[in-house]
């Protein structure tokens, strides 16, 4: 369960300031498929730093599993990320000088994962997104298809609680879309992990279990289906 | 509380593992091969210095200590009655035949009484005489030629080179004599082996009671034992016959005649081998007699090597400062092109922590790398070792370049250890980045 109260942020001083996300609360479910509908600039990409603890704000409160990981030391957030949050972006953000196994252990390693568990944990991740013959690859190699496949190997290695993808199809044909798609519910429906994209296309949006529309700063509407 | 969910999370640890972080680190620099080798070697620059520095001063040592072992024997002190200098605070000097001190070259003299006092001391093996004892000539026989020869006494284990014979610790046995090797042909042999076993005569003039030679004269038979040369390492060679000091004593008493106490101009104390000689030295010195050993000379030349040493270290440790001005830029540029793979690891849990460690091993690779290039630089100068001894016309098989292993391996560390210091501000620029800021898609 994500639970949030009352989230302000902003940006700049005085004349300048700019409110990204003005008093916001909502809840998630636990094993929820949620997508962050909103065009560039409404606040979406705000509310998820706020949700997966990238960003400190000062006001409100964000819950999750009964703590309030504002008021979390920076250390305890670092290692709450490590073990309950995976990440995939739009950019994908691969390690191109790397392996591909190299690129899907470096969370293991942020983790404190001991060396022997990582081998079985990074080959299972890669067989979850078919890269298995794609292990010894560097990872600059890849198509783009590949390298976001990969970025998800990297997001579930840890078996996360929570997924975050911030337009995780935004650089990828129709066809690759569907794959990456395809990965990521399919992790929410058997894992039951909580699935949080961060989007602006209603398409992709409408593919998600609930709905939550972000307008200048402000939560519109939620739909759930 | 945070609540574990995951089962896994049991086997989690804190932070990234050192070795983890130290192998990423190394990978890192792998992928910016150019301009890791480049920092590197400036870094080796300093290090070769050093390590030269180092070993020339091993190897100037060494050399100081084979030179000083072969131009005297370590454990032999010489030792002289202090100068009688009367009245040495005033400013005008005795007159010759008005003042009463006037023979004062006989209160310069070793007398036996000397000689007991200083062979109670402890740690003192046997003390010989220097005894002033000149040849008339030395030949193979009564009919053979007959030449003038410095004579001298070997009174001390100082090692010598020899062309040919063999002799016991250094030392010549009582009966026995040594020549010189520019000595072989003159005397008429072959080589130097064929002298080794001949006899050889001295003949030497009795003195009369007032100190005039006389035409008393008396031959001493000896047995050639070997056949000596100069050597690079001796420094105080000089073409003679050489003779014990037993035998140098006997003749000592025919030359003297009739003089009254017999008197040295000085002595040799031999101290007991694995003794303190320097203790000896002072011992000596402080019941007022004028002390000489190798080791007073040894010390000096240590000294000339140690100050040259130094300030070769010194220019090499400026290198080394040098250095460390392209160590932090390199690191500045490396956290630049690496901002997304800071962001990204920041994003996946890591703490500042890690990312500080990851660049500053990333340092302490580049630290090491020079460091390991610049000692493996320095080995292939001290290989150079026979041309040096050639062009220095040295004895083969010297080395004046000696590598201190040791030595090296601290100084990697230390580089190490400057290249992780000199990584500090960029390590802390990276661990401050946002990640936020980092990850912005363009």
């Amino acid at each position: 369960m994500i639970e949030v109260k009352d989230i302000t942020k902003t940006f700049g001083k005085k004349q300048n300031v700019f409110t990204a996300l003005d008093s916001v609360s909502v809840s998630i479910p636990d094993g929820a498929s949620v997508a962050i509908l909103g065009k560039s600039g409404s606040g979406k990409s705000t509310l998820m730093h706020a949700l997966s603890g990238l960003d400190r704000l000062q006001q409100g409160q964000v819950i999750i599993d009964g703590q309030d990981i504002l008021k979390l030391k920076e250390k305890d957030v670092d290692r709450f990320r490590a073990r309950t949050i995976g990440f995939i972006f739009q950019s994908f953000f691969v390690t191109g000088s790397e392996t591909t196994s190299s690129n899907v252990s470096l969370p293991l390693e942020i983790a404190g994962v001991r060396r022997g568990d990582r081998k079985r944990r990074i080959d299972e991740a890669l067989k979850a997104v078919e890269l298995t013959d794609k292990a010894g690859n560097r990872a600059k190699e890849l198509s783009g298809g590949q390298k976001q496949r990969l970025a998800i190997a990297r997001a579930i290695v840890n078996e996360p609680q929570i997924i975050f993808a911030d337009e995780p199809t935004g650089n990828l044909d129709s066809t690759t879309s569907e794959v990456i798609e395809n990965l990521l519910f399919d992790y929410n429906k058997t894992k039951g992990a909580t699935l949080i994209i961060v989007t602006h296309d209603p398409e992709l949006a409408a593919k998600c279990g609930m709905i939550i529309n972000v307008k200048d700063g402000k939560i519109d509407s939620v739909q759930t289906r | 509380m945070y609540i574990c969910i995951n089962p896994n999370q049991l086997k989690y640890r804190f932070y990234m593992n050192i070795s983890d972080i130290f192998i990423r680190a190394g990978r890192n620099l792998r992928e910016s091969k150019a301009r890791t080798i480049l920092t590197a070697l400036a870094i080796a620059v300093g290090a070769t210095t050093i390590t030269i520095a180092m070993a020339a001063g091993n190897g100037g040592r060494e050399y100081t200590n084979n030179i000083v072992k072969s131009s005297g024997d370590a454990y032999s002190l010489s030792v002289f009655k202090q100068p009688s200098t009367p009245e040495a605070t005033s400013t005008t000097l005795p007159e010759y035949g008005v003042d009463t001190e006037s023979e004062s070259g006989q209160n310069d003299m070793i007398t036996n009484k000397d000689i007991e006092s200083i062979r109670a001391l402890n740690g003192v093996q046997s003390i010989s005489p220097m005894l002033d004892v000149t040849s008339e000539y030395v030949s193979r026989g009564e009919w053979q030629k007959k030449y003038v020869a410095p004579l001298s006494v070997k009174a001390d284990r100082t090692k010598i080179d020899l062309a040919a014979g063999s002799l016991t610790d250094n030392m010549v046995a009582k009966g026995q004599i040594i020549i010189s090797e520019a000595y072989v042909g003159i005397f008429g042999f072959k080589s130097p082996e064929a002298a080794i076993g001949q006899a050889l005569e001295v003949t030497v003039a009795q003195n009369s009671k007032d100190g005039s030679k006389s035409s008393q004269l008396k031959t001493f038979p000896f047995t050639i034992a070997a056949v000596d040369r100069k050597s690079d390492t001796n420094l105080y060679y000089n073409e003679a016959v050489r003779i014990s000091s037993e035998d140098s004593q006997t003749i000592y008493d025919f030359q003297s005649g009739e003089l009254a106490a017999p008197q040295y101009y000085g002595m040799n104390v031999l101290a007991k081998p694995g003794s303190d000689v320097v203790e000896l030295q002072k011992t000596i010195t402080d019941k007022g007699y004028q002390v000489y050993s190798l080791e007073d000379q040894r010390e000096q030349l240590l000294q000339v090597i140690d100050i040259a040493q130094w300030a070769l270290i010194g220019f090499g440790a400026l290198a080394v400062i040098a250095s460390v001005f392209g160590i932090i830029n390199t690191q500045y540029i490396s956290v630049l092109e690496r901002t997304q793979q800071i962001g990204l690891m920041k994003a996946v849990g890591a703490s500042r922590k890690d990312i500080s460690r990851l660049f500053r091993y990333e340092a302490a690779w580049v630290g090491m790398l020079g460091g390991v290039i610049g000692v493996f630089i320095a080995f292939l100068v001290t290989l150079l070792n026979p041309t040096i001894n050639e062009m220095l016309d040295l004895e083969a098989g010297t080395q004046l370049l000696k590598m201190d292993w040791l030595a090296s391996l601290g100084l990697i560390i230390g580089l190490m250890i400057i290249s992780v210091l000199s990584g500090y501000f960029p390590s802390r620029k990276a661990a401050k980045l946002d990640p936020i800021e980092a990850l912005r898609t363009e």
